[in-house]
């Protein structure tokens, strides 16, 4: 069975690929406009929109980043992992209902089009769509990258490929990327992430189950070894302190429902009951995919600290170097199929919410409407967002890292003042929206820009979100109270 | 008294944050020790070990700990108003102090053993984890949960009663009437 590890591995990949390319064909005969290429008509049904939510908000970063961390500093990456139930929770609490009723109501296509509805305010319609278009290039930029690299490893394993380059492998992994995109738009999308959704959790299963028998003792004596080497590793805060830990649980915990390819997502179910059954299911999804995170990196790290396998090259190898020794070819063939599905589920959404920026919100707030045949538009736009992205990408080190860290901490900071407190206080204003957008940006450029070092690792994103929330309350606290259009006022009394 | 009933959740909400922002100006402005954040380890690449935990707690005193008290109570505020007003009653105000209690509960408990391990390297480990480990997945990670739990139950009740879907409802057939916005 050893022998055939890598062409088990390629199937997999090679199959989950062909089925995101089967979609996209599938979505592109019930893609007829620009309503059901960016929300899908709002017709879903709870278990696509459940499985793509969460699938959404765990990216390749969850599969591959996340047990890196774990390796490298222990359990203080955790903290953005069990904020999940919280992070949820301020989702539906807050804005699932309240987002649904606005599209509704106002028949709208996009976050930007959403705050405008709630605001009347076309600076802080592009005020929102130029955050997000920022924040997309960014993160889409850093999934193709991871997307090329994990590619590229896996291919190079090979005799065929075995010389294949970084261009060639981000050109094969975009154009996939690329095609459900254009062809099936928001719906290929949320049908692959489907797919993804339980591609992932079967994996995060699959894993932890391999991951307890890595050691006799389970994970009982790899956190024995960790106590007898550091200690710190294994606690709840990490070898990064309490602080950054903390930190990050405020800027995931508070900030996942200020993501805007979540919050769009939580326009597109056929009823509003729905979410009764949407919360628990992306709750749940969620946890199961994201044990993988914990299980790699902690067995992972127990033996390297104690001293029973080789030290890793990079923190990143944590994943991979644990499916090519530990895990059967079958479910390693599964975990890399489930991290380009955690990879693509992001970056689709990515491409959507981006593609609506320039073709319809932006368009509209400078010219007072979007363009003609947007259909055309936003399929045109998606490919140049996509080759874009890839140039940053291959191209520009310093762009991505700088596009890339700006990505959650922006959104978050920019986006849950204006949406999260916005839809739930009627004495929000649009000068309030529009400071706290704009102060999330500078203090985000300038800490990225400059390279500040935070004392005690605190998330910039986290100074960043805590700052626009106080000047978004505060700025709208110093204005009188305008009376908002009938119909947001009386969908906020429900 | 008068005062009191003034007081608007958005107004506790502020106060929240000006408490998190005061806490967050004293750590930005504390020296961190040395190895505050981790140090290398000696023979292994990429891989940090913690520094001395005593002393950093010691540099930030109790801020960690009140820190995290502010921002479960301001999740907790927030989230009561994604309940409509006229919906909150006596058992959802009873339900929220149980679950912010036993939030903080879990936060204390999970402080209370991280502290006794750093002053006395002791701990005990349970289902695969040390003891402060298992209060963050399953009391920080549970007492939100438990607001999932709570949506899930009384949706029906708190989040979209009948009546409420009905309302609607009927906003959406009066825009439709009018062919635009109500």
């Amino acid at each position: 069975m050893e022998e055939l590890r890598q062409p088990i591995i390629l199937s997999c990949v090679a199959a989950y690929m062909g089925l995101c390319i089967w979609v996209g064909i599938w979505a592109m005969r019930r893609t007829k406009s620009a309503g059901d290429f960016f929300v899908a008509g709002r017709g879903l049904g709870p278990v696509v929109v459940s499985l793509a939510v969460f699938s959404s908000t765990l990216s390749g970063f969850g599969f591959v980043g996340g047990p890196g961390l774990v390796y490298a500093t222990g359990m203080s990456s955790i903290w953005m992992a069990v904020c999940s139930a919280l992070g949820y929770a301020t989702g539906f609490y807050l804005v699932a209902k309240r987002i649904r009723m606005v599209a509704e109501v106002r028949d709208t296509m996009s976050l930007p089009d959403v705050v405008f509805a709630r605001y009347g305010s076309e600076t802080a319609r592009l005020l929102t769509a130029g955050t997000i278009l920022l924040g997309v290039l960014g993160y889409l930029a850093t999934q193709i990258l991871a997307m090329a690299l994990v590619l590229q490893s896996i291919l190079s394993a090979t005799e065929m490929f075995a010389d294949i380059s970084l261009l060639a492998s981000v050109v094969v992994s975009s154009a996939v990327l690329i095609f459900y995109c254009v062809t099936g738009g928001i719906l290929a999308s949320v049908y692959t992430d489907l797919v993804q959704g339980i591609v992932m959790i079967v994996a995060g299963a699959l894993v932890v189950i391999t991951a307890a028998s890595v050691f006799d003792g389970g994970f009982a004596e790899a956190s024995s070894i960790m106590l007898a080497n550091d200690g710190d590793d294994i606690m709840p805060f990490g070898t990064l302190g309490t602080m950054a830990s903390l930190s990050w649980y405020f800027l995931f915990g508070l900030g996942l429902a200020g993501q805007p390819h979540v919050a769009t997502k939580m326009m597109m179910n056929r009823n509003l009951a729905d979410n009764r059954i949407i919360l628990p299911m992306t709750v749940l999804g969620y946890v199961v995919a994201a044990m993988l995170w914990v299980s790699i990196g902690v067995i992972m790290r127990a033996l390297v600290i104690g001293d029973i396998a080789l030290p890793l090259g990079a923190a990143d190898e944590a994943a991979p170097v644990f499916l090519s020794t530990y895990a059967h070819p079958l479910l390693a063939g599964i975990v890399f199929a489930g991290l380009f599905a955690a990879i693509m589920s992001t970056a689709d959404g990515f491409l959507n919410i981006g593609a609506a920026a320039i073709i319809h919100d932006i368009p509209k707030a400078i010219r007072g409407r979007s363009l003609n045949n947007e259909l055309f538009w936003a399929r045109t736009a998606t490919i140049v967002l996509s080759i874009v992205a890839a140039s940053i990408a291959l191209y520009s080190d310093k762009l991505v890292g700088l596009l890339g860290a700006f990505g959650w901490g922006t959104f978050a900071a920019a986006l849950v003042p204006v949406v999260l407190i916005g839809l739930n206080w009627k004495g929000a204003s649009a000068r309030g929206a529009i400071v706290a957008i704009a102060s999330s940006l500078a203090i985000n450029f300038a800490i990225q820009l400059w390279q500040i070092e935070i004392p005690y690792k605190m998330s910039g994103g986290f100074l960043a979100m805590l700052t626009s929330m106080i000047l978004f309350i505060v700025v709208s606290m110093m204005e009188k109270q305008k009376p908002l259009p009938k119909d947001i006022d009386r969908v906020m009394d429900l | 008294m008068k005062f009191l009933n003034s007081v608007q959740p958005i107004h506790v909400v502020l106060a929240l944050l000006l408490v998190i922002a005061g806490i967050t100006a004293f750590v930005l402005l504390s020296e961190p020790p040395a190895g505050a954040t981790g140090v290398p380890h000696e023979t292994i690449a990429g891989l940090s070990v913690g520094g001395d935990a005593g002393l950093t707690l010691e540099a930030l005193g109790s801020a960690p700990f009140y820190f995290q008290i502010a921002v479960i109570l301001l999740s907790g505020v927030l989230l009561y108003m994604g309940v409509a007003a006229h919906r909150r009653d006596h058992r959802l105000r009873l339900f929220f102090l149980l679950g912010i209690g036993f939030a903080i509960f879990s936060w204390v408990a999970l402080f209370l053993t991280y502290e006794l391990w750093v002053t006395s390297g002791k701990t005990t480990v349970f289902m695969g984890f040390p003891t402060p480990t298992n209060w963050m997945f399953w009391g920080i990670w549970g007492s939100f949960a438990a607001f999932d739990l709570f949506y899930v139950i009384f949706f029906r009740r708190y989040f979209l009663p009948p009546e409420d879907e009905q309302a609607f409802n009927d906003l959406m057939d009066e825009i439709k009437a009018e062919g635009g916005d109500a």
